[in-house]
């Protein structure tokens, strides 16, 4: 089962036709905007997907339920679905994306809505000429510069009119909208900018006072505006409550509620709430035909509600509830405080939630717990955006009160909240990081036929730790997952995924289930991933995002080119680096350049952010380098590599184990100090940390310039001792030379693990001394050891760097002192 | 340097002091005599008091008659008279007799503590030194990093910094307590050893005993409470002298908390306002020079306080005009011109104040229409009516609203998006547009909290996030106070000290501020936590209202606190504050100058009147309207800028209108109203007006060169005022007069309308007068045919008569031929009948024919008027400059014009843009 709302196409003959037509070699489709931006529940309409790369596509997924396609005609730029919409379907946001041949777009949305929709036709900019429209109707328009659209319609005395835009909700622009109902005089009956229900979106809503006609006007708040400035106006008699109480309910139980905010009163209501979670759950208020373009968020919870008895405004007159029910209130007035008081055992725990904003109530709560006499506990304000939030470890039995109320001491009839009080939960979910920023690019699974797709997946773990296992149970035919269980000290790791060469072409939205890797523990999720839609000013800031919970794999046409790392034979070492060898078959007759990226680095390794397999050639190095703290274990990497098909395709190579292992050894470097134009030594030390056979080469690497040594030097594992002999010019520059070290390659299993920065020590470069004034020219200090060299004398005992300056100080004042007996 | 500056000022003095004697003559009689101080309370026995007296005559004039007066104590045995100072003797009370002219004054002198020796204080005796000696100042060891090697908190504001710096710094050196003489701080301040400041006093000056006395006592710091000072009064309150040369002492004296008093003259540091008028000697002795004012200053410690001296010329003949006043607004500054001997000028005409009061009230010109109207009102009254009319106008609410927008900095910034902007510019427009008086706007803005979108008023606290910047505003907008030098030391010349500043800035100290749901609101609220702590110590500092109380601030708002403070009578800056601002709309230039720099040392030039129209400000409840109406209505608002032989100097008693350069905005305002084009701005319809835009980045090059605020400060000073170069060239070669000239279309739409009118007058005309030709044919015409009737009737009769008589005579043809005859004659009859009456139609027409031509005769001669070139000039004349032409303004166009005479439309554009770019036309006059 890949997704419960993918819907087959009945012109899948003419798709096929289609797909033959299009190039051999295809990469994954994007998709800009779907329009019109919304569409009328019950009937079927026109949906038109625009992007580029969709010439074969064959399907629309949808993530939520009550869409069936009744045509598909797909085009290079666009493709036209006749979309019916089921009566079942919920009014408000949907998303969906085009999966073509050859991969999967971005994800977009559009809105169901209950009306059948009209277009704006300007002029209608002028107060006195508005452009005339039915009752209970969509208006799509757009507002341009300090543009203003009115629309008329006629009304009876006592009628109600509502209008309601989408704008900023319909995800495509920066578009804050402003609504307002005018009667003929250009009296002001009711307005709106920004309301709680819809966010940056408006509504208004009233009674008409007298029969006539009535104008409802539509403009950007700041009268900006532009082309991308598009909008649906719902305008109607339908009833449009700002809030429903209680804002939660028991699954599966029938409910009473209270739609609040409506110009007419409170409308009652019965609902049959859903037996399981539903996401984005809302009421619709209705009456008659007329229904709320959009619903009225609501909780579905697992308990039943209590609520609020005014008065309650103080600890002592808190109303009494139990656990485990909801509490539910209004903070009606300015000023209101509510306090709910329950009692609860010592040594449990509780979420406690307040469910305010995040239920479109224009509440911005803060919540706080006392003990029943008042003593304060733990409070919160915004931990939940800006609904309150905290973990209630209840100290001892007894009796406790929960206070609600409102930061700014607001206060209104449709300030509706509920506080659920529930045990700690333990929850996984998992996500792809983004690659690109603002941009949702491969955040989707595409595997070409017979070939391997891999991504990088993080993990959540919520009040838990330990092992997690991706256990999507629900992958197209003929795909396999490498590598699915996430140590309990990562949180983020390679996925490989691999199609077989016969799977069927196809694939869909899955949960991607993700697992405690103990069973018992019953600790389980899935996808999710936050696409951004609209950003603006200040900075980079989020308006408008879009979550989804299932993920699209898919199995598309093959691409004509295959990525095999050639599994290296030895470790990289801490310090050390590598050259890791990619490889890839080129299909006959196929020979483009391919980009290959290394998505994964275990702790510690780095490298170039690409590297590129040249057209006409097979293989390329990726050079791979360890820090000293690299962390040794044998780690699973791919690599991935994309090639241009107007558009790119990616493919992973296989898994590959790289072992990250210490150093075989070490080195401790003597400091050495020379007289320009001189000669010295350069003694290092060495300590083997690993038994080896025959010969390893150590090079000595940073000399400043000016300073040479020895080519490189073998040793084999008995040698202790390295000395380099520095030769310096007087074109050596004096100072102190850092960052010298040493560089040491073993041979293993035939190939090089290399020790590319070992010890480190410093070389000072002196000027000489120049020759005192007046003073006769010294014998060199040295010419104090006449004695003729033995040359059978056994090894030096050489003198460290102290030892060494110490001497030195010796034999000067020697040398001064010498100097001045002669005068 | 230093040295010879005091040898000069010693000569001078003493030259000043041998004059002071035969300066006036000991014949004239003051109306008034006065001794300072009045009361003389001795404490310890190294306490003096110096005392001054004052003869004020009836013309107004002051004296300084210390030295001539007679000084006589009761009883010597408590007390010593030198001079006219006194020292104690003995503990006891006794009365000081002062006579002069005539008069006697009785000044009670008590002594205390006169056998004990007053401890050396640091705080109390050397900190007035360095102060006096100029050793803590900016410029010297008072700058931030010291002076050569030596650092004193500037002005005195750390006393305890200073003594550990005077102690503890370079021990031994900068003080040696086992030789006291012997140290930088007294070799130094001696000119015994180099010092880059010289010498600042001698060995045998009062101030080096004291310094030696401090560092004999073991240069200790202060202990326990010391006495703080309460007041510091300076003596005398005020002084008008008469002519260049005359001489007045001045006496400073301090009250401490511990009830003492101290005679501070010879610590107090002197400064006048206006040296080219008054100058004043360390020692206290003013000397008048030009004529003018001059505010003359006294500094001890925190305290600044002034008096004001008027210089007259010597002997100046004054006759009091009588001028009428109006309102109080002229009883105030009348009075001030009467002490000053200054005549004020005339009342300005009728054309010049229309122009003055729609600019000034609205922002725009009078139409024609407007300027006809008004010019032709034979209303006496018609001045008020006027501006009754005027501050009912949407123009006057936008006016204050871009004014208010300055003070409250309404634009966009990295924090307040348009949005924000455009809802904080709403939320000001609604209030003053509805007329909320300013104090509950200010305690709305003040005291807002929300989100920047819900209560646009919170912007207030987004445009600076800064706790002291934010304070420093609120009391440079609504106090107009610069509180900006407290925070790193006392005010060098008002009478704020860095606690006073730090308890200010406590009120903002809790302002939250945290993000909403949209990105760009942010939601301001009361925190209620946070602390400002004092620069000096980091103590916490309680909030205190700047010049007021310290509230109970536990559990509330500050905020709300302060704005309920601060915009009430309880706050005595707020009225004044905002009274001074309307003023110095209307007038050019605040009672105190700049608005937003109200401090002891810049006093109102007329503080009656500032006082006058606080105190009505408050009493309106706040409503601005109303203030508006008195100033503008007073005689003082009304007056011209011509000068008379008194006034061409005054810049500052508002003794004649100054002339005004008008505002960026309104200029471009009032260039396009006259030139009939319409500007486009950011936000708003085409054809909106400068003054309407709401955002200050929103600008264009014509208000950027004049001056418009971008409202990035608080600052008075963001609109520039000033003329410059570049302005004046823009309006010469700029793209905004020429080619609003051109685009307007004014001077062809004008022609055009003329030649129409003309045609169509000429067409009548020609109508006309073929109608009344006809009229006149027709008339000779029926004349003719009543002639020719009459004498065919005539003919008729006599054949009748004849007929009658053969009749008669029995002939029987003739019988039957009478017959015929008769019926001819009533023939004839009816058509002579028939003739008179069309005689009289004809008669009738004819005259309707004149009258038509008559009519378009004037028709055609008002067309001619009409459309013609002095038509047009004048036209030009009343829109721009509100006036008519000249003679012999017109009489040189002409002459262009008929020089030009295929151009006339070049030539009248050209007159036109030359109107546009006279001083009449830019400036407010």
């Amino acid at each position: 089962m890949f997704t419960n709302h993918r819907i087959p196409t009945r012109l899948l003959a003419i798709l096929t036709l289609l797909a033959v037509s299009v190039p051999a070699w295809s990469a994954s489709p994007s998709l800009g905007v779907i329009n019109p931006r919304g569409v009328q529940r019950g009937v079927e309409s026109e949906l038109n997907f625009s992007g580029g790369r969709l010439a074969d596509a064959q399907e629309i997924l949808f993530y939520s339920p009550g869409f069936e396609v009744v045509t598909l005609e797909a085009a290079a730029g666009n493709v036209k679905v006749m979309l019916r919409v089921l009566d079942t379907c919920r009014l408000g946001q949907h998303v969906a994306q085009v999966r073509t041949a050859s991969g999967v777009s971005e994800y977009r949305t559009f809105y169901v809505g209950p009306y059948a929709s009209t277009a704006e036709v300007e002029p209608n900019s002028d107060f006195k000429q508005p452009q005339q429209v039915e009752l209970n109707v969509t208006v799509t328009g757009v507002v341009q510069n300090e543009d203003v659209d009115y629309y008329s319609v006629t009304l009876k005395k006592g009628q109600r009119i509502s209008a309601e835009v989408e704008g900023m909700r319909l995800g495509t622009a920066l578009f804050d909208p402003y609504v307002a109902i005018l009667n003929a005089k250009r009296f002001e009956m009711s307005s709106a900018d920004d309301s709680p229900l819809i966010k940056q979106d408006a509504l208004a809503s009233t009674i008409a006072d007298e029969d006539g006609t009535f104008i409802v006007e539509v403009r950007e708040s700041a009268y900006g505006g532009n082309g991308n400035c598009r909008y649906r106006l719902h305008i109607g008699t339908f009833p449009r409550p700002t809030g429903v109480y209680p804002a939660g309910g028991k699954k599966g139980e029938m409910i009473d509620v209270k739609f609040l905010g409506d110009p007419t009163g409170p409308l009652a209501r019965s609902f049959q709430l859903p037996s399981e979670d539903r996401e984005e759950y809302g009421l619709e208020a209705a009456e008659g035909d007329a229904v709320a373009p959009s619903p009225n968020p609501f909780r579905l919870f697992d308990h039943g509600n209590a609520f609020e008895a005014e008065p309650n405004d103080e600890i002592a007159a808190a109303t009494p509830v139990e656990l485990p029910l909801a509490f539910n209130g209004i903070i009606e007035k300015p000023g209101d405080i509510d306090c709910f008081k329950f009692a609860a055992k010592k040594g449990q725990s509780f979420e406690v939630e307040c469910y305010a904003r995040r239920l479109r109530s224009g509440l911005d709560s803060v919540m706080n717990v006392y003990y029943a006499d008042g003593r304060g506990i733990a409070g919160n304000d915004d931990s939940r955006g800006p609904d309150s939030y905290f973990r209630f470890n209840v100290p001892e039995d007894g009796e406790y009160v929960i206070r609600v109320t409102d930061h700014l001491g607001n206060g209104a009839e449709d300030f509706v909240y509920r506080v659920e009080l529930t045990a700690p939960k333990q929850t996984v979910s998992v996500s792809i990081p983004r690659v690109a920023r603002y941009s949702q690019y491969r955040q989707w699974i595409v595997v070409p036929r017979g070939n391997r797709f891999a991504t990088l997946m993080t993990v959540g773990r919520g009040n838990f730790g330990g092992d997690v296992v991706l256990d999507p149970k629900d992958l197209p035919e003929g795909v396999t997952l490498h590598n699915n269980i996430m140590p309990g000290n990562m949180n983020i790791m390679p996925v490989i995924l691999e199609a077989a060469a016969d799977a069927p072409i196809g694939g869909g939205l899955i949960t991607f289930h993700t697992r405690h890797a103990d069973e018992s523990q019953n600790i389980s999720g899935g996808y999710n991933n936050v696409g951004d839609f609209i950003r603006g000013g200040p900075g980079q800031s989020v308006y408008w995002t879009v979550t989804v919970k299932k993920i699209p794999v898919i199995v598309a046409d093959e691409v004509p080119f295959h990525l095999e790392i050639v599994q290296p034979n030895v470790p990289i070492v801490r310090d050390g680096t590598m050259q890791l060898k990619v490889v890839a078959r080129k299909k006959e007759g196929w020979d483009e350049a391919i980009s290959v990226q290394l998505p994964f680095r275990p702790p510690g390794i780095s490298g170039s952010s690409s590297i590129n397999i040249p057209k006409g050639q097979t293989e390329a190095l990726y050079p791979l380098s360890a820090n000293g703290g690299a962390q040794i274990k044998d780690w699973i990497i791919y690599v991935l590599g994309s090639s241009e098909f107007n558009g790119a395709a990616w493919v992973s190579s296989q898994p590959t184990t790289l072992a990250i292992a210490e150093r075989y050894i070490g080195a401790d470097i003597g400091r050495a100090a020379v007289e320009h134009g001189q000669e010295t030594e350069i003694v290092a030390t060495l300590t083997h940390s690993k038994e080896f056979e025959g010969t390893a080469t150590a090079q000595l690497l940073g000399l400043p310039a000016g300073a040479t040594t020895v080519e490189s030097m073998e040793f084999t594992k008995d040698t202790t001792e390295l000395i380099f002999p520095i030769k310096t010019t007087v074109e050596t520059r004096p100072g102190t030379h850092k960052n010298i070290f040493l560089r040491i390659v073993y041979t293993e299993n035939g190939e090089p693990v290399t020790h590319s920065r070992i010890g480190g020590t410093e070389l000072r470069v002196d000027k000489p001394i120049p020759p005192k004034k007046d003073a006769p020219p010294k014998p060199a200090p040295v010419a104090k050891a006449p004695e003729p060299k033995k040359p059978e004398e056994p090894m030096k005992v050489r003198l460290t760097r102290l030892q060494q300056l110490r001497l030195d100080a010796k034999k000067k004042a020697e040398a001064e002192a010498g100097g001045g007996a002669e005068e | 340097m230093y040295r010879c500056q005091n040898l000069l000022r010693s000569v001078v003095t003493l030259a000043t002091f041998c004059m002071v004697a035969p300066a006036f003559s000991q014949d004239e009689v003051p109306a008034k005599v006065q001794v300072f101080p009045q009361a003389v309370s001795l404490t310890t026995q190294l306490d003096q008091q110096s005392l001054i007296v004052q003869a004020i005559y009836a013309n107004g004039i002051t004296r300084d008659v210390t030295a001539a007066a007679e000084f006589a104590l009761a009883d010597e045995n408590f007390a010593r008279l030198e001079e006219h100072t006194l020292y104690p003797k003995a503990d006891g009370q006794t009365e000081l007799s002062i006579s002069f002219a005539g008069q006697v004054l009785k000044v009670p002198v008590e002594v205390k503590q006169a056998g004990e020796d007053r401890p050396i204080s640091f705080r109390l005796d050397m900190m007035p030194i360095f102060m006096k000696s100029g050793c803590n100042t900016g410029s010297c060891h008072g700058a931030a990093r010291g002076r050569d090697g030596f650092r004193l908190s500037l002005f005195g504001f750390d006393p305890d910094g200073d003594h550990y710096r005077l102690t503890r710094e370079l021990p031994d050196r900068r003080i040696n307590l086992a030789i006291p003489e012997n140290c930088l701080l007294t070799e130094k301040v001696v000119g015994d050893v180099p010092h880059t400041g010289g010498m600042r006093f001698d060995r045998n000056s009062p101030m080096y005993t004291t310094m030696l006395r401090w560092l004999k006592a073991g240069a200790p710091n202060d202990t326990g409470e010391i006495a703080k000072i309460i007041s510091v009064d300076l003596y005398p309150h005020g002084a008008v002298l008469d002519g260049e040369g005359s001489n007045q002492q001045l006496n400073v004296l301090a009250t401490y908390s511990d009830g003492t008093t101290r005679d501070i003259t010879s610590l107090s540091v002197f400064m006048s306002s206006n040296g080219n008028s008054a100058t004043v000697e360390e020692d206290g002795i003013v000397t008048a020079h030009a004529r003018g004012e001059a505010f003359l200053m006294a500094r001890y410690e925190t305290y600044t306080v002034g008096a004001r001296f008027i210089v007259l010329p010597k002997g100046l003949k004054y006759d009091d005009p009588k001028t009428p006043e109006f309102n109080y607004v002229d009883t105030f500054i009348n009075d001030k011109l009467r002490k000053l001997r200054i005549v004020p000028s005339e009342i300005c005409t009728d054309e010049e104040y229309l122009r003055r009061i729609y600019l000034d009230v609205a922002g725009v010109l009078p139409t024609p229409e407007e300027y006809s109207r008004f010019m032709t009102s034979t209303e006496p009254n018609r001045r008020e009516l006027l501006v009754d009319e005027l501050l009912g106008r949407k123009e006057f609410v936008e006016m204050w609203v871009m004014k208010w927008a300055e003070l409250l900095q309404i634009r966009t910034t990295n924090q307040i998006s348009y949005k924000s902007m455009l809802r904080y510019y709403n939320w000001l427009q609604e209030r003053i547009a509805n007329n909320v008086t300013m104090d509950v706007m200010v305690q709305e803005l003040l005291g807002a909290s929300g989100g920047t979108f819900a209560n646009a008023a919170t912007n207030y606290y987004q445009n600076e996030t800064n706790t002291l910047k934010v304070s420093e505003n609120i009391a440079q907008v609504f106090m107009g106070m610069r509180i900006q030098c407290t925070q790193c030391h006392n005010h060098p010349f008002d009478r704020w000290t860095m606690d006073d500043y730090y308890s200010f800035a406590a009120f903002f100290a809790q302002i939250g501020r945290k993000g909403s749901e949209d990105p760009r609101e942010v939601i301001i609220f009361n925190s209620g936590s946070g602390e400002v702590r004092h620069l000096v110590g980091n103590r916490v500092m309680a909030p205190k209202f700047l010049g007021g109380e310290a509230p109970d601030t536990a559990g509330k708002d500050r905020r709300v606190l302060l704005a309920n403070w601060l915009a009430s009578p309880d706050n005595p800056y707020f009225a004044r504050n905002l009274a001074n601002i309307v003023w110095a709309h209307f007038m050019g230039k605040g009672i105190i100058d700049p608005v937003d720099d109200v401090r002891v040392s810049n006093p109102a030039v007329n503080e009656e009147l500032l006082s006058e129209l606080a105190k009505r400000f408050t009493d309106y409840d706040y409503d601005f309207k109303k203030l508006v109406r008195d100033i503008c209505l007073s005689r003082t608002y009304q007056l011209s800028t011509q000068t008379n032989e008194t006034n061409d100097k005054d810049t500052t008693n508002f003794s004649r209108a100054s002339l005004r350069r008008i505002r960026a905005e309104i200029l471009y305002d009032v260039i396009s109203q006259v030139t009939d084009t319409k500007n486009k701005f950011q936000g708003l319809p085409l054809g909106a007006r400068a003054v309407q835009i709401a955002n200050g980045n929103t600008s264009t090059y014509f208000l950027t060169t004049f001056g418009r605020a971008k409202r990035g400060t608080v600052c008075s000073c963001e609109v520039k005022m000033e003329p410059n170069l570049s302005q004046a060239l823009h309006m010469i070669n700029g793209d905004t007069v020429n080619s609003k000239v051109q685009s307007g279309q004014l001077v062809p739409n004008l022609l055009n309308a003329g030649n129409t009118a003309r045609q169509e007058a000429a067409t009548a005309q020609t109508t006309a007068q073929q109608a009344q030709t006809t009229a006149v044919d027709n008339l000779a015409k029926v004349k003719l045919a009543l002639d020719d009737a009459k004498t065919k009737l005539a003919a008729a009769e006599k054949a009748l008569t004849d007929l009658t008589s053969a009749t008669q005579e029995g002939d029987e043809d003739a019988a039957k031929q009478k017959q015929d005859a008769e019926q001819a004659v009533a023939a004839a009859k009816q058509v002579v009948t028939d003739q008179t009456a069309l005689l009289a139609t004809a008669e009738t027409e004819k005259t309707k024919a004149d009258e038509l031509l008559t009519v378009a005769v004037a028709k055609v001669v008002a067309a001619a008027e009409l459309g013609n070139a002095d038509a047009i000039i004048e036209e030009l004349y009343v829109r721009c400059l509100s006036r008519k032409p000249l003679e012999k303004e017109v009489a040189a166009f002409r002459t262009i014009l008929e020089e030009n005479k295929d151009q006339q439309q070049q030539v009248l554009e050209d007159i036109f843009w030359s109107l546009l770019n006279s001083r009449e036309f830019i400036f407010n006059h």
